[in-house]
């Protein structure tokens, strides 16, 4: 588990251990698009630049910086050559948390705030800037963290996190809906939530595109949403409304319920994909380790 | 095809809770509640499924399905449904059940005595047995016994279906009949049950005042048994005894026969089917005596009744037979002086002993009917019960019948004898009047009844009611023969010259001292009290069981006397299928009768079945995530 403590050694955040922190500082994130700003950053932008990385050569005009003229080039064919480098800019990295009373049950809040905390530090340690956005209730404003870069903000991102308790009623597409309406400039969204909402979530995908970030989305269910273990008939309760479902002979119907999960992810996933976005579903049993391993590693989320 | 029955209908009233279970069902009060993240992906899978309809919830959910099951099963089976037999329900339902002798033969395949098998269809009776129905057992041996009341109590039928043995006697279903016949003027009866394999005469002296379903077991396996044992003084001290063995199939053996409980002879014996063999020995004794016969079989026979192979009789010392004869009866003196064995009394010169103990008493004395006697003939005296059914016909009579069977009459030829004091009925009376007062007629006249025959407790008389001395009767051939008979009788009573086996049933009278009590232990151990009577006379000592009874009185006094079946009819196994009954009725055993079938356990054992099945369907394990 992701939240091991070390009494020996002092820790950074209770939320990562210092061992998966390390792992973490060693990751960057890898958006499928150059949605960055222009301000210098580590990501390339399409354009050539001032980094170490070459990139090309052309042929030297007039005008051009002479320092850019690779001598070596000219001393061999007696024609000057100007050496390209590639141009990196800063990515915004936003993380839309959803704090609602859904995600409390079975440590989906804790393992929503675990990715915020490791998108967040690869972020901030790609010189990257990141900005938080954890929404509650329907009425409650969002708990907000804004425009935050370097190594040492993960201090204050780490504190942001800690301090976020489940509570409210707010669904994920109004949570987006007030962060978009806060936060301006490109880069990469990183929605973390359960999903569970009867709401399209097309439109809340098409409004993040809009603004240029390109969706990470991640769907994180109970064991309990992944495989529900009911039997007979229950009388089903919303744990945010209080609303109740009576449902007769819960496993007759298991089938069904997976074929609708099943549909629900796969309409996440190709909303998110025809956005150039990412989706995954994963388990709150599931370590911290194993999410970042097995799927956002795997599935090239990160590098 | 015969629909179900209900024995108990109004249980049906249950089948109103279906309503609360289907109420329950809808309404869901006991639904347990669990607490999820969101309702969206359960809302969405029931809007799909549309169980909202209330049909279709209804017809998704096999467990609602199930649960009504068991309870319509449960239901049904308290309305105690049964599948209907061919016997006909009778409120009150006398069960006749045979317990003689033959019942105890086995059925070589099964091992089954026949009352065992009996008493499984008795058991029958009593599982099918409706709330409204009452039965009665009855015991058939010789007599009968009530068993139990009419009653509906399964535990006290079934207790007394155990308590049910075999006697080692001939049936007669008369009693039982009879015993039916009086509790139907209690409560009515329409029909009785007779289960039985059939051991009985076909002709029975019954008018039957309600209908006989008589149920006839199958016969039981090949049996051979003795059927007659007896001895005839042949000198003073030697006895010829004569056995006969028959059997119901062929078979083969030898008969072994103990005096004092030392084997003095054997002889084999070949018999097929209904065939009879007689075996005769030589016994020598100048003391009373004990015989036994036993019967010893082939090593691959099979014998189905083992109450008929051993029989014993007692032989007692030989002895002449005591007559007294009033001397003015000079004609029966001079033919008794003439016969061996006879001591006659009074004799010439000698004085009248009115208290000695006679064997026979022939007298034309009223007085002299009080002599000490087994056996008693009074000429021309009428008795005291039937002096007043008769009067003097003054006119001379002839014989018109006789029953030639009588051992008195037996040989004689009476059809040429008159009389010229003869007796007529008066015109108020009739013959039936005269067996009503415990008297047979053995001879009747031109005027009426002319031998009369009473037995009692102890003595056998016998009444001629015109003197012989003013008939023809001492001229005539018969009157010899007569007399023979009449000492034969006399002999046999006595127990002098002729000895037969007791049969069981009920033991032989014997006189013993007025007042004292006497043990009687059976050959099963069994112990009855028995009281002598005021007149001297030791009697009613039930033998329902062949063997040696032990009488011990309560000075010490001990007597043996040996019971045994010797019956011809239980031994031959033989049976009928159809009885006959007085006014031409007649019960035939053409059908096994089917008893109402019940299925309200096999019922409950489905709704068990609807219960566990509804059970594992509740508790199956879940089906896997598809990926």
């Amino acid at each position: 588990m992701a939240r091991i403590e070390d009494d020996a050694k002092p820790q950074m955040t209770r939320l990562l251990s210092n061992e998966t922190l390390a792992r973490v500082e060693q990751m960057r994130l890898r958006p499928n698009r150059r949605l960055t700003n222009r301000a210098r950053g580590e990501h390339a932008a399409g354009v050539n630049g001032a980094s170490v990385d070459f990139t090309d050569y052309r042929n030297y005009v007039a005008g051009d910086d002479i320092r850019h003229v690779d001598w070596n080039i000219f001393a061999r064919l007696q024609r000057p050559y100007l050496k390209l480098y590639a141009h990196e800019e800063e990515l915004h990295v936003v993380v839309v948390l959803d704090a609602s009373l859904s995600m409390r049950s079975a440590e989906k809040f804790e393992r929503a705030r675990q990715l915020a905390a490791a998108f967040s530090t690869m972020a901030l340690l790609g010189t990257d800037r990141v900005s938080l956005f954890a929404g509650t209730g329907s009425d409650a404003p969002l708990a907000i963290l804004r425009g935050v870069s370097g190594r040492r903000a993960t201090r204050l991102v780490f504190e942001f996190l800690e301090n976020l308790e489940p509570e409210g009623d707010s669904t994920i597409d109004e949570t987006i809906a007030s962060t978009l309406r806060i936060h301006h400039g490109r880069g990469v969204a990183v929605v973390l939530s359960d999903f569970l909402t009867s709401r399209d979530m097309a439109g809340s995908f098409n409004r993040l595109s809009s603004a240029g970030l390109e969706i990470f989305g991640v769907q994180i269910l109970a064991p309990q949403e992944m495989d529900p273990d009911l039997t007979g008939d229950v009388r089903l309760v919303d744990c945010e409304t209080g609303q109740t479902l009576d449902v007769s002979s819960a496993r007759e119907l298991l089938d069904l319920y997976h074929e609708h999960r099943l549909g629900q992810h796969h309409y996440l996933l190709s909303q998110c994909r025809r956005r150039h976005g990412r989706f995954a579903t994963v388990s709150s049993e599931q370590s911290l380790e194993t999410i970042l391993r097995e799927t956002l590693l795997r599935q090239g989320w990160i590098q | 095809m015969s629909w179900p029955g209900f024995s108990a209908i109004t249980n049906a009233w249950w089948l109103l809770l279906l309503v609360p279970l289907l109420i329950f069902y809808f309404l869901k009060l006991k639904r347990p509640r669990v607490e999820i993240s969101s309702l969206a992906l359960w809302q969405s899978v029931l809007n799909d499924q549309r169980v909202n309809s209330p049909f279709q919830r209804f017809r998704r959910n096999i467990l609602l399905w199930l649960q009504m099951a068991a309870l319509i099963l449960l239901v049904v089976a308290s309305m105690q449904p049964f599948i209907p037999g061919t016997a006909e329900p009778a409120a009150f339902q006398p069960v006749l059940i045979d317990c003689s002798a033959s019942m105890a033969a086995r059925d070589p395949a099964s091992g089954k005595t026949r009352l065992e098998e009996a008493s499984e269809r008795v058991v029958g009776l009593i599982e099918s047995l409706k709330p409204d129905q009452k039965l009665s057992l009855i015991a058939v041996h010789s007599s009968a016994d009530r068993m139990t009341e009419f009653t509906s109590n399964r535990r006290v039928l079934l207790d007394a279906v155990k308590s049910l043995h075999v006697r080692d006697v001939a049936s007669r279903i008369e009693d039982a009949l009879r015993m039916t016949q009086a509790m139907a003027r209690t409560v009515p009866v329409e029909s009785a049950i007779l289960i039985s394999d059939g051991n009985f005469p076909r002709k029975v002296r019954f008018a039957l005042p309600f209908e006989l379903n008589y149920q006839q077991l199958a016969p039981g396996g090949p049996n051979a048994g003795i059927t007659a044992f007896n001895a005839r003084l042949a000198t003073e001290q030697s006895w010829d005894v004569f056995l006969r063995v028959e059997a119901s199939a062929d078979t083969y053996g030898r008969l072994i026969l103990r005096q004092d409980g030392q084997s003095i002879g054997e002889q084999p014996f070949v018999l097929g089917a209904s065939e009879s063999q007689r075996l005769t020995f030589q016994v020598n004794s100048d003391h009373s005596t004990e015989l036994e016969a036993r019967l010893e079989f082939g090593s691959r026979q099979v014998d189905s009744i083992d109450s008929d192979n051993i029989a014993w009789l007692d032989l007692p010392v030989a002895r002449p037979l005591r007559v007294y004869a009033t001397p003015s009866l000079d004609s029966f003196r001079r033919a008794l002086a003439a016969m061996p064995g006879v001591n006659l009394y009074p004799t010439d010169g000698q004085i009248e002993q009115r208290s000695a103990v006679y064997d026979l008493v022939i007298s034309d004395q009223t007085r002299d009917a009080r002599l000490t006697a087994s056996v008693h003939l009074l000429i021309g005296v009428v008795p005291d019960g039937v002096a007043s059914l008769v009067e003097p016909a003054r006119r001379s009579a002839q014989f018109l019948d006789w029953d030639r069977t009588a051992p008195l009459l037996r040989h004689a030829q009476l059809a040429d004898v008159e009389t010229a004091d003869a007796i007529k009925l008066t015109d108020s009376a009739d013959v039936g009047d005269v067996e009503a007062a415990g008297f047979s007629v053995l001879a009747s006249g031109t005027a009426g009844p002319m031998i009369l025959c009473q037995r009692n407790a102890s003595t056998l008389n016998y009444y001629t009611l015109f003197h012989t001395s003013r008939s023809t009767l001492e001229f005539r051939v018969a009157f010899p023969v007569l007399v023979a008979n009449l000492v034969q009788i006399a002999r046999q009573e006595a127990s002098i010259g002729n000895v037969s086996a007791v049969l069981t049933g009920v033991l032989p009278s014997m006189r013993r001292n007025v007042g004292a009590v006497y043990s009687v232990i059976g050959p099963d151990s069994s112990r009855q009290q028995v009281r002598v009577s005021n007149t001297g006379i030791l009697q009613g000592i039930t033998a329902s069981q062949a063997g040696r009874y032990e009488l011990i009185s309560d000075t010490g006094e001990s007597v043996s006397i040996a019971a045994n079946l010797l019956s011809a009819e239980e031994s031959t196994l033989k049976t009928v299928d159809r009885i006959e009954f007085d006014e031409q009725l007649t019960a035939s055993a053409t059908e096994t009768l089917q008893n109402d079938r019940p299925v309200w356990s096999l019922l409950t054992l489905l709704a068990l079945g609807v219960t566990l099945v509804e059970w594992w369907f509740f508790q199956r394990p879940g089906q896997r995530v598809r990926s």
